[in-house]
C-alpha cells in the first residue's frame, strides 16, 4: 500500500486534489483507493491535511496517515508552522511547492522533489497571489512522481475540477514537466505502489503500566481549551492599522492632511492648526496659492468630488491670529544663517529655531517672503496674510534682516552653517533679436509692481502679449488686466500641458484673460507707430520630450503677426548665483559641496520644485539634515513606502454623497484698478460640513461598522473610546475588515491555529 | 469484495455522494432538506441531481430539521418515498418528530452522519444516533461508502415491508468525506430489487378521508404499541432475508452482524461498528486469537445474530466493545446492548471508550485495546486520553 499525506491551507484545493488523485490512480490500474481530509478548522488559510491510500488489495485502515511514504507540501509557509515532515518513512520522499533549490531543505536521507506550483498556477490564472489555487499543479507533480499517463491525468482533472478545466489541465501538464529531483522511477515509491509485498506492521509497543486515568489534565468549561478563550478558530487576524492616505502622501510639505481635516471636522480648530503648522508655517498662504496635490489625489474624486482641503487649510491659517506664539529659547550653541526669506528659507529657519538654534535670515529685498512676496499678486495673496505668518516666525525667535544681499563667504566666519534658499527670481530669455529692448521680464514686472507699484507703463486699453504657460504668465496677465489692459497669453502647447495651476487658469479666463494655444513668438520689432510687432508661428505637438510633455514643433508657413503695446515673457526662471560668491554651482536639495569649512545647504525653488508647498517641504527636510549634522547624527530622509489607500480600498457604499462646499467669491463687473482678493473662502459652518466629507482613508474614525458587524461581539471601545478587537473572542472571520469603510483594518495571514 | 459486475459501474465516491446516489437509485420522490456539517454534501448533491433532472423528486429547503422531518412525515403520509439526511444537532432537534414518524409507522429512510452535540464538535461520533435508539427507528451502521449505498437500498425494502422507518448511519469524515472505490448498481437492477412504493396502511386516500394524529385513548394505546412490537421483533430476521436477496442480485453480502475470526481459537473478541471495524480487520491479522464482531444492525439489537456469531467462542473468552459514543452512563451503548444480548453467558466483558468526537483510532489504538483487555483491564477503560 502507498500512503501519501498532503499539507496545505484551506482554500488551495488540496482536498479536491486528493480526490482527483484517487480517481486518477483508479483509472491507471486496478487499485483500491481511499482519499480523505483531516479538517481542523475548515476555513480559508487554515492549515489542513489530506490523506491518500492506494493499494492493490482491500485497504484495511480508516485512520489518518502517520507514516507516509510521500509527503506533498502545497504551501511552503507551513514548513515553519506545522511539523509537516513528522513520521515520514525512512526511505520516503517529499514534494515541496517552492522556488528554492532542493539543497535549501535539510532532510537527511530523504528524497526531495520540488515544483514551482504557485508560479505555474498563477501563470494559468488559478487563484490569487495571496492564495494561489495550486491543486492542479500539485496533481501534475504527484502524477509525474508515479509516471502517470498524462492523458489520464488531464482527463481526470478536466472532469473533476469545479471550474477552469482547461487551465487546470494545462497547469498540471506544465507541473508534470517541471518537477526537479532525482530521476524516475523512484524505486521506493514505485515499489510501494506496484510491488508492495508485505505491509509493514504496526509500531505499537505494549507497556505493563496501566494508563493513569486519575490526574489527567482534563479541560473544563471554566478553563479555556486554548490560548484563545473561544477556541482556536482564528487563522487570519484582523488588526487596526494606520495606512497612508493619498492626501498625506501627495503633500510635498509632508502635512498630515487627514488629521487636520479630521480635527476640523470635530471643530477642534486650534488642534487642527497645530497639526497643520507642524509641517507648514504658511497655511494661510498655501490655503490660497497651493495647487493642492492632496485634493487632486483625494479618493473622494472617485465618489463625488474631492474634499475642499484648500479651503479648510486657508480657514485654519486665518485662525492663527487667535493663537499666541511662545518664543523658542535658544539652547544650542550653533548659529545658523539662511540666505533668502522665501517659504523654504523661513520654514528651515523656523524648524531650526524650534530646535533651539539661533537663526538669522538674510533677505536682499526690502520685505521678507521671497516669491510669496514678490511673485504672487495681492489679489491672490493679500499682504496681511503673509505678514501674519512671517510675524509668527519672527515671534518664535527667527531674526530676519532685509535689504541684506549677502553671500556665503560673507557669512561663513560668523555662522556654523549656511542654508541658501534664494529662489528663482531671474526670468529666462526668449533668445530673439531685440528681446531686451522690446520685451519685459514677467517675474521682474510682478516684483516691481508689487514692491514699488511700478506699472511698467501699462495703460488702459493697451494690448499686452504674455509669452508662457506657467503661473507667472497667468499672474502677469491677471495683473495687466487689472491695470486696464487687454491681456493675451501665447502658449506653445495646449491647455492640458500648461504648468500653471488649473484653477488659476480657469479664473484668469473667467476674468477675461485670453489664451492662444499652440503658438510661439518668432520675432519682435518696433513699427513706425512705436508699437511692437510680434511675429508668431503655429505649433503642433510631436513626440513627448524629456519633461514627458509632447514637444511643440513649428508648422511651416503658419507665421502671423500681432500688434501689441507690450510683450512680457514668462517662460521660466532660474536662480540668482549671488550667494555663491561667483562660483558655478548646481544647487540640489540638502548639503552641497562647498569650499571652506562651513557646511552649506541648499533648499527651495533653486533645489527642488516650483510651488510654495514644495519649497516648504524642502525647508523642513533641510532643517532636519542641518540638525542631524550639528548633532553629529546620521541623516536619513524618511523613507516613504508607496503603500497608500486607493479608491479600490474604500467601501463607498458607507458614505453619503455630499456636494463639495466651494466657497464664496466676489465677481466685480470691472477689475480695473481692483487688486482685492476675490475668493473669500468658506464660512466656519461650511468648514465643519466640508471637513466631515473626509473619507478617513486608512484611519479608523470610530464609525462603528466593525462593532456592529462583528458576529462574536469581539469589538469594543477601550477606555480612550477607540474601537479595539478582543482577540480572545475574535474568530478571524474578517467581516470587520470587509465592512470597514476606510481600509483601516488589515486582514493578513499572520497567525495560525495551534 | 466483488470486483466484476456487468450491472454496475465503478466510481470513486465520497460516502456522502454514495448516499445521495442510493437515494436517487431508490427513486425517492420527496426530499425535505436542511444543511448541517458533515451531512451537507448529501443534500447538496441531491439538490444538484434534482435541479439537473437526474432524478424526479421534489426538493424542499426547510427552515430547520424539526420542520424537515415534519415535512418528511407529511409527504410519507401522502404516499411518497421520502429521503432526508442530517447529523448531530439536527437529529437531536428532530427528536420529537422521530417518535411521531416511527409510531405513525411511516417507512421513511434517512442518512445520519454521526457527530456529537455538546461539547460542540463536528467530527466522528455515534452519540447522536445512539441517543435516538429508543425512538422506534431501525438503525444500520455502515462500514464503507459501498455498504452505506447498499444499505440504503435494502432499507427502503425493509421499511416499506414493516412500516418502520430506518436510519442509516455513517461516520463523519472517515466515511462522509472519504473518496473510495464504489460499485454503483444500474437503475434496472435496483428497480428489480425495490418495487415502486405501494400505498401503505397510513397513506392518505382521497376517496376515503380520515383523520391522522388524533388522541389515542388508553384502550387503544397499548394495542398500537403491541402491533409495533410484533413488527419490530421481525426486523432482525427480515433484514437478514433482504440482505440475502440483495447478495444474490447484487453480488455483495451483508449480515446483521459479521463475525471475523471467531471460533474455538479465539480468546478475545473486539466489538465494533462503522469505520473502526475496517482498521480492526487489519490489526487482528497480526493476532490469530483475536476475533472481531461487527454490528451492522444496531436497532432493534440483533440478539439472535450475536449469539449465533459467538456460538463457538470459548466460555473463558473476553469481549471488548469499542465505543465511539458517550451517553452519560457508566458503560457505552455497545456494552449495554451486548450485555443484554448475552445475559447469562459466561464471557468476561470489558468496555473501551475510544475515538469519541473524531479522535483518530489508528491501528496502534486497536492494539492497545487488545493488550489492555488481555492483561490488565478495568470494567470500563478510557483509551488514548492521557
Amino acid at each position: 500500500m502507498l500512503e501519501i499525506r498532503g499539507h496545505a491551507r484551506g482554500g488551495q484545493g488540496m482536498v479536491t486534489a486528493f480526490e482527483i488523485l484517487a480517481k486518477m490512480f483508479s483509472h491507471l490500474g486496478d487499485f483500491q483507493v481511499q482519499a480523505f481530509p483531516a479538517f481542523g478548522v475548515e476555513r480559508t488559510g487554515a492549515p489542513i491535511q489530506a490523506f491518500l491510500r492506494v493499494a492493490k488489495k482491500e485497504i484495511l485502515n480508516r485512520s489518518n496517515i502517520y507514516h507516509p511514504h510521500l509527503i506533498a507540501i502545497f504551501d511552503e509557509s507551513l514548513l515553519d508552522m506545522v511539523p509537516v515532515f513528522d513520521g515520514l518513512k525512512d526511505q520516503g520522499a517529499v514534494l515541496i511547492n517552492t522556488e528554492k533549490p532542493r539543497s535549501a531543505f535539510d532532510l537527511p536521507g530523504k528524497t526531495i522533489y520540488t515544483i514551482p506550483a504557485t508560479r505555474i498556477s498563477l501563470e494559468n490564472g488559478l487563484g490569487s497571489k495571496s492564495l494561489p489555487i495550486v491543486n492542479a499543479a500539485m496533481i501534475g507533480a504527484i502524477g509525474y512522481l508515479f509516471e502517470a499517463d498524462l492523458d489520464v491525468l488531464q482527463e481526470t482533472i478536466r472532469g473533476n475540477v469545479p471550474s477552469k478545466p482547461q487551465a487546470n489541465a494545462k497547469a498540471a501538464v506544465t507541473a508534470y514537466n517541471s518537477v526537479l529531483g532525482e530521476a524516475l522511477p523512484n524505486p521506493y515509491l514505485h515499489d510501494r505502489l506496484h510491488n508492495p509485498g508485505d505491509e509493514e506492521t504496526g509500531a505499537y509497543q505494549y507497556s505493563e503500566q496501566t494508563e493513569p486515568i486519575i490526574g489527567i489534565d482534563a479541560p473544563f468549561w471554566a478553563m479555556p481549551l486554548s490560548k484563545n478563550k473561544t477556541g482556536n478558530w482564528r487563522v487570519v487576524t484582523p488588526r487596526y492599522v494606520d495606512r497612508r492616505p493619498p492626501c498625506n502622501h501627495n503633500c510635498p510639505a509632508g502635512t498630515d492632511v487627514r488629521r487636520f481635516v479630521k480635527l476640523a471636522g470635530e471643530k477642534k480648530f486650534a488642534e487642527a492648526f497645530e497639526t497643520l503648522y507642524e509641517h507648514n508655517p504658511f497655511p494661510g498662504v498655501c490655503g490660497r496659492v497651493c495647487p493642492h496635490f492632496c485634493e487632486q489625489q483625494c479618493n473622494r474624486n472617485d465618489f463625488d468630488e474631492s474634499v475642499n482641503i484648500g479651503a479648510i487649510e486657508r480657514f485654519l491659517g486665518d485662525q492663527a491670529l487667535n493663537y499666541p506664539v511662545l518664543p523658542s529659547p535658544v539652547t544650542q550653541p550653533e548659529k545658523i544663517a539662511v540666505i533668502g526669506s522665501g517659504p523654504a528659507g523661513l520654514t528651515a529657519a523656523l524648524r531650526l529655531c524650534e530646535k533651539g538654534y539661533e537663526v538669522t535670515v538674510f533677505e536682499a529685498l526690502p520685505q521678507a517672503g521671497g516669491m510669496m512676496r514678490s511673485g504672487i499678486p495681492k489679489f491672490r495673496l493679500p499682504d496681511a496674510v503673509l505678514d501674519l505668518e512671517i510675524k509668527r516666525i519672527e515671534q518664535k525667535g527667527v531674526k530676519i534682516e532685509t535689504k541684506r544681499r549677502v553671500s556665503i563667504g560673507e557669512l561663513s566666519s560668523r555662522f556654523s552653517t549656511v542654508i541658501t534658499a534664494v529662489g528663482s527670481h531671474i526670468g529666462a530669455r526668449l533668445l530673439l533679436d531685440g528681446e531686451d529692448e522690446l520685451s519685459l521680464d514677467g517675474i521682474t514686472f510682478l516684483r516691481e509692481f508689487k514692491l514699488s507699484g511700478n506699472e511698467a507703463g501699462i495703460a488702459k486699453g493697451d494690448r499686452i502679449a504674455i509669452i508662457g504657460g506657467g503661473n507667472t504668465a497667468v499672474d502677469v496677465a491677471r495683473t495687466a488686466l487689472r491695470l486696464g489692459a487687454e491681456a493675451v497669453i501665447y502658449y506653445r502647447r495646449t491647455m492640458a500641458e500648461m504648468p500653471a495651476i488649473a484653477q488659476e487658469v480657469e479664473e484668469a479666463l473667467a476674468e477675461g484673460v485670453q489664451i492662444r494655444f499652440l503658438t510661439a513668438p518668432a520675432g519682435l520689432k518696433k513699427n513706425s507707430q512705436g508699437q511692437i510687432e510680434l511675429s508668431l508661428i503655429d505649433m503642433e505637438l510631436g513626440e513627448p520630450d524629456s519633461s514627458g510633455r509632447r514637444k511643440p514643433i513649428p508648422v511651416e508657413g503658419s507665421e502671423s503677426t500681432v500688434i501689441v503695446q507690450k510683450v512680457i515673457k514668462a517662460i521660466g526662471q532660474r536662480f540668482d548665483e549671488y550667494a555663491f560668491d561667483g562660483m558655478a554651482l548646481k544647487p540640489r536639495q540638502g548639503r552641497i559641496e562647498y569650499a571652506g569649512e562651513t557646511p552649506v545647504f541648499c533648499a527651495g525653488d533653486m533645489a527642488w520644485g516650483g510651488t510654495v508647498t514644495e519649497a516648504i517641504g524642502s525647508g523642513n527636510k533641510v532643517a532636519e539634515e542641518v540638525h542631524a549634522l550639528l548633532q553629529g547624527l546620521q541623516y536619513h530622509p524618511e523613507e516613504i513606502l508607496p503603500d497608500i489607500v486607493l479608491p479600490k480600498d474604500i467601501n463607498f457604499a458607507y458614505y453619503m454623497p455630499i456636494p463639495k462646499h466651494r466657497g464664496v467669491s466676489k465677481h466685480p463687473k470691472d477689475l480695473h484698478g481692483n487688486f482685492e482678493e476675490l475668493s473669500l473662502g468658506l464660512r466656519e459652518t461650511d468648514i465643519h460640513a466640508e471637513s466631515i466629507r473626509c473619507l478617513h482613508c486608512g484611519d479608523c474614525y470610530n464609525c462603528g461598522n466593525c462593532f456592529n458587524f462583528c458576529p462574536d461581539a469581539a469589538i469594543h471601545l477601550d477606555e480612550d473610546g477607540r474601537l479595539r478587537i478582543d482577540y480572545d473572542y475574535c474568530k478571524g472571520c474578517g467581516i470587520c475588515a470587509e465592512e470597514c469603510p476606510c481600509n483601516a483594518i488589515e486582514f493578513t495571514l499572520t497567525e495560525i491555529a495551534s | 469484495m466483488k470486483t466484476e459486475a456487468p450491472t454496475h459501474s465503478q466510481s470513486i465516491l465520497k460516502g456522502n455522494f454514495a448516499t445521495a446516489e442510493a437515494a436517487r437509485l431508490c427513486r425517492v420522490g420527496f426530499i425535505p432538506a436542511y444543511p448541517i456539517t458533515p451531512q451537507t454534501t448529501i443534500v447538496e448533491r441531491l439538490s444538484d441531481m434534482v435541479s439537473k433532472g437526474e432524478m424526479d423528486a421534489t426538493y424542499v429547503n426547510m427552515d430547520s430539521e424539526h420542520s424537515a422531518f415534519a415535512a418528511a412525515m407529511g409527504a410519507a403520509l401522502a404516499g411518497e418515498r421520502v429521503f432526508t439526511a442530517t447529523a448531530g444537532q439536527g437529529l437531536f432537534y428532530a427528536h420529537e418528530v422521530l417518535h411521531a414518524i416511527a409510531h405513525f409507522r411511516l417507512p421513511i429512510v434517512i442518512a445520519n452522519v454521526g457527530r456529537p452535540s455538546i461539547p460542540w464538535n463536528i467530527w466522528s461520533d455515534q452519540s447522536d444516533s445512539l441517543a435516538q435508539r429508543d425512538t422506534g427507528w431501525i438503525q444500520f451502521y455502515g462500514e464503507s461508502s459501498q455498504e452505506v449505498l447498499d444499505t440504503v437500498i435494502q432499507s427502503y425494502l425493509l421499511a416499506e415491508q414493516l412500516n418502520i422507518p430506518v436510519m442509516v448511519v455513517l461516520d463523519a469524515f472517515y466515511q462522509s468525506h472519504t473518496s473510495e472505490n464504489v460499485w454503483v448498481p444500474d437503475q434496472d437492477l435496483v428497480d428489480e430489487f425495490l418495487p415502486p412504493k405501494k400505498p401503505g396502511p397510513m397513506s392518505i386516500d382521497m376517496e376515503n378521508p380520515k383523520a391522522f394524529g388524533g388522541l389515542v385513548p388508553p384502550e387503544h394505546y397499548n394495542k398500537l404499541n403491541y402491533t409495533f412490537w410484533r413488527d419490530a421483533i421481525q426486523v432482525e430476521e427480515r433484514a437478514e432475508q433482504i440482505a440475502a436477496d440483495y447478495a444474490r442480485m447484487f453480488g455483495r453480502e451483508y449480515h446483521n452482524v459479521e463475525a471475523i475470526n471467531i471460533g474455538p481459537q479465539t480468546r478475545l473478541v473486539l466489538v465494533t461498528v462503522s469505520s473502526i471495524t475496517t482498521t480492526a480487520r487489519g490489526v487482528i491479522r497480526k493476532y490469530p486469537d483475536v476475533g472481531l464482531l461487527k454490528i451492522r444492525l444496531f436497532k432493534p439489537f440483533p440478539k439472535a445474530s450475536v449469539q449465533e456469531a459467538l456460538r463457538e467462542l470459548p466460555k473463558d473468552a473476553i469481549i471488548a466493545p469499542v465505543e465511539r459514543n458517550f451517553l452519560g452512563d457508566r458503560e457505552g451503548a455497545l456494552f449495554q446492548e451486548m450485555q443484554r444480548a448475552l445475559y447469562g453467558a459466561p464471557y468476561r466483558m470489558y468496555d473501551f471508550y475510544a475515538g469519541a468526537g473524531g479522535k483518530d483510532v489508528p491501528p496502534e489504538t486497536i492494539e492497545k485495546i487488545i493488550h489492555i483487555a488481555r492483561n490488565n483491564p478495568q470494567d470500563v477503560n478510557w483509551v488514548d486520553i492521557a
